[in-house]
C-alpha cells in the first residue's frame, strides 16, 4: 500500500472540492470494505482518501409514506437489512442486504459503497494487467472463467459484484448524486453500464461526484419484491447468480412485473422478455416454468460457465412461487 | 533408572516410513489392560491451553515482539517457469527506512529441496519462488522496498498439468519431470488370473484437485541473534526438525540454535520443516544485527508453502457375483509441485480390502507451481475417494448392500506387510456407525429421492498407520511442593498436546492437574521429541510420560522406604501419599519426600517403548455422510455425519472430538469447495485469497457430528495403548460425501470439488 494523504471533510461541498479529474489520484473511502483491499492490493494507489464518514447526514434512512424511501449512501447494510420498513415494504432491498458477505462487513460496508464496489474478477484481482486495468486482453475468456459473465459481456466478461445493486434495480431506485454545485438524479437502471461503453469503469459516476442519496419509490398497492441469492460457500460469498424481482398483482394476475438478474452480466441485468411475459399471467407451477424457460435466451456463456444459465432460471422460478406461495 | 537398550526403530509418518536408532526401555512398562479404571486418562479434561486462548493472552509465534524487531518481506518470482538475468536492488535501498536486502548476488548458495535448488537460485521454478528479502524498520516500509527491485526475467516456458508435464514434448523442470525418473509400484498375486476369474469388472478415472493447507496463522518465524547463537521462534510443527534444517542450512551446530514454539495456529502438514523464510530472516539479523519478524501473507501461503498434490486415478477392480474382490489396479499421476514431493495414493487401495491379486503404479509429476508438502494424511483422502468410489459402483453392479460388500471384503491381516494388526475393529466401526447414520432404515436406491430435494446416505473406510514409536522422552521433575514440571520436546499445535501430557503424569503420581506444568516447543530444554505429523504425537509421547511418571513414583516410593525405614514392597502410593501397609501411621505426603531428600527437585526421564515386532499398526474407522442436494442449485448440504473409528485409548474424549469436528469440516472443504484454480495461459494461481480459495465457515458444517470410538486401548502397541486420530478424522470424508451424492442422485460425482456448476452440469448437462 502506498502511503496518502487522509482528508476529513466537514460537508459534502468541502469533500467534493477535494475530488480531481481523474480515478488515480483522489478517492472517495466509505467503510473501506472495498477499497482497502484495492489499495492493499496496489490496485487503487491514491495520493489523497477523502473520508465521507466525516460528514454529517449521510447515515440516514427516511421513509416518506405514499411518497418514497430515502437512504443515505453512509447508511451500514446492516441498518438496510434490519429495518422494519424495508422489510415491509421494500423487501428485495432487505434480503439482498442481510446476504452480503459477512455480518463484520456488513456492519462497516455502506450501501454507497456497495453499488461502488470494483470487480471480483480474479485477473483483475490479481496481478494481472488486464483490459479492464489497461492491458491489452481480457484473461478471462481464453482462461478460468466459471464466475464470470454470460451476457452482456465482451470485451471485458465481469459479472458486477453487487447484491444491493441487483435489488435496487428491482425496486427502480434512483442515486442522488453531488458534484460540487448541484445534485443530479440518475435512474439506476441509467447508472451501470456495460463494459462496450465503458471497459474501465461501472458506472456513469465521475472522478468529482458523490452520492449522496438513493431513493426508492413507493410501491403501489399489490406489490411484492424479493431478492434470491446462491453462493458456494453460506456465508462471506459473492453471487454466483442471484434474481430480484418486484411484481403487481392484481387478484390473480399479474400486471407488470420486473426480473433482474445478478451474477450473470457486468451490470444488474434486467430480462426485458420476462417482465413483459409477465404481463397479464396467473402464477402456476406450470406458467412458471414456461416463463422462466424465455429468458436468458441470448446468453452466451464461456468455456465454464453454461450452469449459470439453468441456475438462473432455477431460482427465478423458486422466487416467483414463494412471492405467490406455490 | 529403567534399563534403556538402542533397537532400529521404523515407523510410518506422514509420506513414508522413517527408520532410526532408537532408544527404548528394556522392558515396556505393563499397559493399562482394556476397561482398566483410570481416573483421569480418558475423562473429558478441559484444555490447559483454554483460558490462554480464549483470554487472548495466549502468545502465537505472529505475537512475539521484541525490542528493535526489524521486518522482512520477500520479493517472489511473477513467473512460473524463469530465469533472474538481472537483479538491481539499489532504488530500494534507498528507501528510508529499508535496513537490507539479501538476494543471490549476496548470500552464500545454501542447498534447499533435497540438493536440487538453493535458498535463492536465479532459476525460479515456480510463481512464488524466493528472490529476494528486504528487511526494514516496519512491513509496509518493507513492502514498498519490494516494489522498488527491479529484476530482468527471462521466462522459459512452463507447465502447470501432470498429465501434460509427463509428455515428451513438455517443458523439462528438472532432468526429468518424472520424481525419481520412475513411479512406486506395488504388485501382488496374478491380476490376470484375477480379472479372468470376475463376473464382473468395472474400470473408471476419478480426479482430486490441489487443496492448500491455509492454516489460521500464517508461517512466520522471529530470530534473533545473541553472540553465534541463534534463538528462533517459528510456528512450526517440529521443533527439532526446524533447528537442525536451520542449523545445516546456516552452516552452525545445531547447538546454537534454539527453536521455541509454544502456541500455534494449525499446521495440517505444512509446517514440518524449517522454512526458507526463517533462514532468510536469520541472514537478515545477523546483517543488521537486529531481531527480525518474518510473517507471510495469504497469497504467499497459497503459492510457496505446501498444498496437497492433485490426482488423476485410473482404477480397475474386478469381482465375482458373491461379492468376493478378485483383482484391483489402481494408476495415478499427480502433481508434487517444483519439487519432491510425493503425490501417490494408492496406500489405502493396496490394504483395506481383501484381494489377492493387484497392482498399483503412481507417478508424481513436476510442474511449474508450489511444491507439495504433506496434508493431513498425504495421498489417502484423494486414494480413499477413488477407491470408496468405485467399490460403491461395485456393491452396486453385483446387487449388494455397500456395507456388506465391504465386509464381504474385510482384510484380517496387513495384505502388504503380510503380519497381524496389533488390533483391528473396523467391523465394529462399520456396525456402529451404520446404527448411529440409520443406514438400514433410512437408505433407498440411488436416485429415487423424490423431489427438488435429494436425500443420500453414503460411507466410506479409513486406514492409516499413527501408531508413533521411538525415540520420544519426556522428563519429568518432582518439585518440593509436590507438582510436578513435565517438560518435553514435542509441541502442542493445538490439537491438545499440553493436556493430555498432563493427565497422564496425573492418572500415574495422583495429583491434581492443576500442579501439573507442561512445558513443550524447546529445543534449549526439552529431550528430544519427534515432529508432531502423522498422527503420531500422542502415540509417541503419552508412553514416554507415563514411563517418567512411573519412574518417579518408583523413586519417591524408594525415598519413602529410606525416610521410613520400612521396606518398598510394604509401602503403598494412594493420592500422593506413601503409607505402610501394615502400619497406617506410617505416611508420608511426597512433598516430604522431595523435601528430606535434599535434591530439591526429584527428575526422571522416561522413554518410549518399541512397537511389538512382528505386527502392523494401524487405525481404522468408517464415516457416514448423510446429505441432501439441491438439483435447482447443485447445492450440497451435510444434514449429519457419523465418525466411528478405532483409535486404541482416548485420552481426552474432548480434544478428541475437536479433532473429529476439524477433520471432518477440512473434509467437506475438499469435498464441496477447496481448490486450487491456476490460469492455463500465464501458469499463475487464481486462488490467492480466502474469498477465491474457499475453506468452509461454521455455516457449511453439518447440522450433526456424531463421533463413536469404538476401541478401548491397543495394549500391544505401548503403555497407553493410544494411536493417533489427527488424520484418520479427515481421510474418509470427502468419499463418504461422494457416495452420499451419489446415492441421492443417482448419478456418479468422479471429480472433487463437488462444486455446484459440476452438479448442475451432471444433472442437467
Ligand atoms: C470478503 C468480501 C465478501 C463480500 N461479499 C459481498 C457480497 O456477497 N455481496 C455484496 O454485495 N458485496 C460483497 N462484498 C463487498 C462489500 O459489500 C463492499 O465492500 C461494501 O459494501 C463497500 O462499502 P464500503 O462503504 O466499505 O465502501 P468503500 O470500500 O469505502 O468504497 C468502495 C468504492 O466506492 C466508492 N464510494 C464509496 N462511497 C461512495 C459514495 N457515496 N459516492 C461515490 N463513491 C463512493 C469508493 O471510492 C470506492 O471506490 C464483499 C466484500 C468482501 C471484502
Ligand atoms: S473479465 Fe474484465 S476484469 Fe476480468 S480479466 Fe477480463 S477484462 Fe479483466
Amino acid at each position: 500500500m502506498k502511503n496518502f494523504t487522509y482528508f476529513q471533510p466537514e460537508n459534502l461541498k468541502d469533500a467534493a472540492k477535494q475530488l480531481g479529474n481523474n480515478w488515480k489520484d483522489r478517492l472517495l473511502i466509505a467503510g473501506g470494505t472495498d477499497l482497502l483491499g484495492l489499495m492493499k492490493h496496489n490496485l487503487e494507489r491514491p495520493d489523497v482518501l477523502i473520508n465521507l464518514k466525516s460528514i454529517a447526514g449521510l447515515e440516514k434512512i427516511e421513509y416518506l409514506p405514499g411518497k418514497e424511501l430515502r437512504i443515505g449512501a453512509l447508511t451500514k447494510i446492516t441498518d438496510i437489512a434490519e429495518h422494519p420498513v424495508i422489510r415491509e415494504k421494500f423487501t428485495a432491498l432487505a434480503e439482498a442486504a442481510g446476504q452480503v458477505a459477512s455480518p463484520q462487513l456488513r456492519n462497516m460496508g455502506t450501501i454507497g459503497g456497495n453499488i461502488c464496489q470494483r470487480p471480483r474478477c480474479w485477473y483483475y484481482r490479481g496481478d494481472f494487467n488486464c483490459l479492464r486495468k489497461g492491458g491489452d486482453i481480457c484473461f478471462a475468456v481464453e482462461g478460468r472463467n466459471k464466475f464470470h459473465c454470460i451476457i452482456g459481456g465482451a470485451p471485458c466478461f465481469i459479472v458486477h459484484p453487487s447484491d444491493l445493486a441487483v435489488a435496487l434495480q428491482a425496486l427502480e431506485a434512483k442515486l442522488i448524486i453531488f458534484s460540487g454545485k448541484k445534485s443530479k438524479s440518475v435512474a439506476i437502471k441509467d447508472f451501470f453500464v456495460l463494459p462496450d461503453a465503458d471497459v474501465y469503469r461501472e458506472n456513469i459516476l465521475k472522478p468529482n461526484e458523490i452520492i449522496t442519496e438513493i431513493h426508492i419509490p413507493e410501491p403501489a398497492s399489490g406489490c411484492q419484491s424479493g431478492y434470491l441469492k446462491f453462493q458456494e460457500r453460506e456465508v462471506w460469498d459473492f453471487a454466483t447468480v442471484s434474481v430480484g424481482v418486484s411484481i403487481k398483482k392484481n387478484a390473480n394476475f399479474i400486471e407488470t412485473g420486473l426480473v433482474v438478474f445478478g451474477g450473470v452480466a457486468p451490470r444488474p441485468w434486467i430480462e426485458q422478455k420476462i417482465s413483459q411475459a409477465l404481463t397479464g399471467t396467473i402464477l402456476k407451477e406450470n406458467t412458471i416454468s414456461e416463463l422462466t424457460d424465455i429468458c436468458l435466451q441470448d446468453a452466451e456463456p464461456l468455456e465454464e460457465n453454461k450452469y449459470k444459465v439453468v441456475l438462473a432460471k432455477n431460482l427465478l422460478k423458486n422466487l416467483l412461487m414463494r412471492l405467490n406461495n406455490i | 533408572m529403567s534399563s534403556r537398550k538402542i533397537i532400529k526403530s521404523k515407523y510410518f509418518f506422514e509420506e513414508d516410513f522413517v527408520e532410526s536408532l532408537a532408544e527404548v526401555p528394556v522392558e515396556k512398562t505393563e499397559a493399562w489392560a482394556s476397561g482398566a479404571e483410570l481416573k483421569v486418562v480418558g475423562k473429558p479434561t478441559q484444555r490447559k491451553d483454554g483460558y490462554d486462548k480464549v483470554s487472548g493472552s495466549a502468545q502465537y509465534t505472529f505475537d512475539i515482539s521484541l525490542p528493535k524487531m526489524a521486518f522482512a518481506k520477500t520479493l517472489r518470482s511473477p513467473h512460473p517457469h524463469a530465469r533472474i538475468l538481472n537483479i538491481d536492488v539499489s532504488k530500494a535501498k534507498k528507501l528510508p527506512g529499508v535496513l537490507e536486502i539479501i538476494t543471490h548476488q549476496n548470500t552464500p548458495k545454501i542447498p534447499w529441496y533435497f540438493g536440487m535448488s538453493f535458498l535463492f537460485d536465479t532459476t525460479l521454478r515456480f510463481e512464488g519462488d524466493e528472490v529476494a528479502c528486504v528487511a526494514a524498520e516496519s512491513e509496509h516500509i518493507a513492502e514498498q522496498a519490494l516494489q522498488l527491485i527491479r529484476v530482468e526475467y527471462e521466462e522459459l516456458p512452463f507447465t502447470i498439468e501432470a498429465g501434460q508435464a509427463m509428455s515428451e514434448a513438455a517443458p523439462k523442470i528438472h532432468d526429468t519431470n518424472i520424481l525419481r525418473g520412475r513411479p512406486d509400484t506395488y504388485e501382488r498375486g496374478d491380476i490376470e488370473k484375477g480379472f479372468a476369474e470376475a463376473d464382473v469388472v468395472l474400470e473408471e478415472t476419478f480426479t482430486t484437485q490441489t487443496a492448500v493447507h491455509n492454516t489460521t496463522e500464517p508461517h512466520c518465524s522471529v530470530v534473533n541473534w545473541d553472540g553465534d547463537r541463534l534463538t528462533v521462534w517459528d510456528s512450526t510443527q517440529g521443533i527439532f526438525s526446524v533447528r537442525d534444517g536451520i542449523a545445516d542450512s546456516l552452516g552452525i551446530p545445531a547447538s546454537h540454535v534454539r527453536v521455541i514454539k509454544k502456541y500455534m495456529g494449525g499446521g495440517f502438514g505444512s509446517k514440518l520443516a524449517a522454512g526458507k523464510y526463517t533462514v532468510m530472516a536469520a541472514l537478515l539479523a545477523k546483517k543488521i544485527g537486529r531481531p527480525v519478524k518474518i510473517a507471510l501473507d495469504r497469497k504467499e501461503m497459497n503459492l510457496a508453502v505446501g498444498n496437497r498434490p492433485d490426482s488423476v486415478q485410473k482404477l480397475k477392480i474386478g469381482a465375482k457375483k458373491d461379492g468376493t474382490l478378485t483383482a484391483m489396479v489402481h494408476e495415478s499421476y499427480g502433481a508434487s509441485g517444483a519439487y519432491p514431493s510425493g503425490a501417490a495414493c494408492s496406500w489405502p487401495f493396496r490394504t483395506i480390502y481383501q484381494c489377492p491379486n493387484l497392482n498399483t503404479i503412481d507417478y508424481s509429476v513436476y510442474i511449474n507451481a508450489g511444491p507439495g508438502r504433506p496434508m493431513r494424511a498425504p495421498g489417502h483422502v484423494q486414494g480413499t475417494f477413488g477407491m470408496d468410489s468405485i467399490i460403491d459402483d461395485m456393491a452396486e453392479k453385483i446387487g449388494m448392500d455397500p456395507l456388506e460388500f465391504r465386509l464381504k471384503n474385510y482384510a484380517e491381516i496387513d495384505q502388504v506387510g503380510n503380519a497381524p494388526y496389533t488390533s483391528k475393529r473396523l467391523h465394529e466401526c462399520y456396525q456402529q456407525g451404520a446404527a448411529a447414520i440409520g443406514w438400514y432404515q433410512k437408505r433407498r436406491p440411488a436416485g429415487s429421492s423424490p423431489g427438488k430435494i435429494k436425500k443420500g446416505i453414503g460411507m466410506a473406510s479409513q486406514i492409516w498407520w499413527g501408531g508413533g514409536g521411538p525415540p520420544a522422552y519426556a522428563t519429568l521433575k518432582l518439585n518440593r511442593d509436590g507438582s510436578a514440571t513435565v517438560i518435553a520436546g514435542t509441541q502442542d499445535l493445538g490439537t491438545g498436546t499440553y493436556t493430555f501430557i498432563a493427565q497422564v503424569a496425573a492418572e500415574v503420581l495422583e495429583i491434581p492437574l492443576d500442579n501439573i506444568n507442561v512445558i513443550l516447543g524447546d529445543t534449549g530444554v526439552a529431550p528430544y521429541g519427534p515432529s508432531s505429523g502423522g498422527s503420531t504425537t500422542a502415540p509417541s509421547i503419552s508412553p514416554a510420560v507415563r514411563d517418567a511418571a512411573e519412574q518417579m513414583k518408583t523413586k519417591l516410593i524408594s525415598g519413602a522406604a529410606a525416610i521410613l525405614e520400612v521396606p518398598e514392597r510394604e509401602l503403598s502410593y494412594r493420592n500422593a501419599v506413601i503409607s505402610a501397609i501394615t502400619d497406617s501411621e506410617k505416611k508420608l505426603g511426597i512433598s516430604d519426600v522431595v523435601r528430606q531428600m535434599r535434591e530439591r527437585v526429584l527428575v526422571t526421564t522416561g522413554l518410549r517403548n518399541a512397537n511389538p515386532e512382528g505386527y502392523t499398526i494401524n487405525s481404522f474407522g468408517a464415516q457416514f455422510a448423510e446429505v441432501e442436494v439441491d438439483i435447482d442449485t447443485g447445492k450440497i448440504r451435510l444434514l449429519k455425519v457419523v465418525a466411528a473409528h478405532d483409535v486404541g485409548r482416548i485420552l481426552n474424549p474432548l480434544t478428541s472430538d475437536n479433532q473429529f469436528h476439524g477433520g471432518i469440516i477440512q473434509g467437506i472443504g475438499f469435498a464441496l469447495m477447496e481448490e486450487r484454480i491456476m490460469d492455463p495461459m500465464t501458469g499463475k494461481t487464481l486462488t490467492t485469497n480466502l474469498h477465491n480459495y474457499k475453506v468452509p465457515t461454521v455455516m457449511d458444517t453439518p447440522t450433526e457430528i456424531e463421533v463413536i470410538i469404538v476401541s478401548d486401548s491397543d495394549p500391544l502397541i505401548s503403555n497407553t495403548g493410544v494411536k493417533g486420530i489427527g488424520e484418520p478424522a479427515h481421510i474418509p470424508t470427502a468419499a463418504a460425501i461422494a457416495n452420499a451424492v451419489y446415492n441421492a442422485i443417482g448419478v456418479r460425482m468422479k471429480s472433487l470439488p463437488m462444486t455446484p456448476d459440476k452438479i448442475l452440469h451432471a444433472l442437467f448437462g
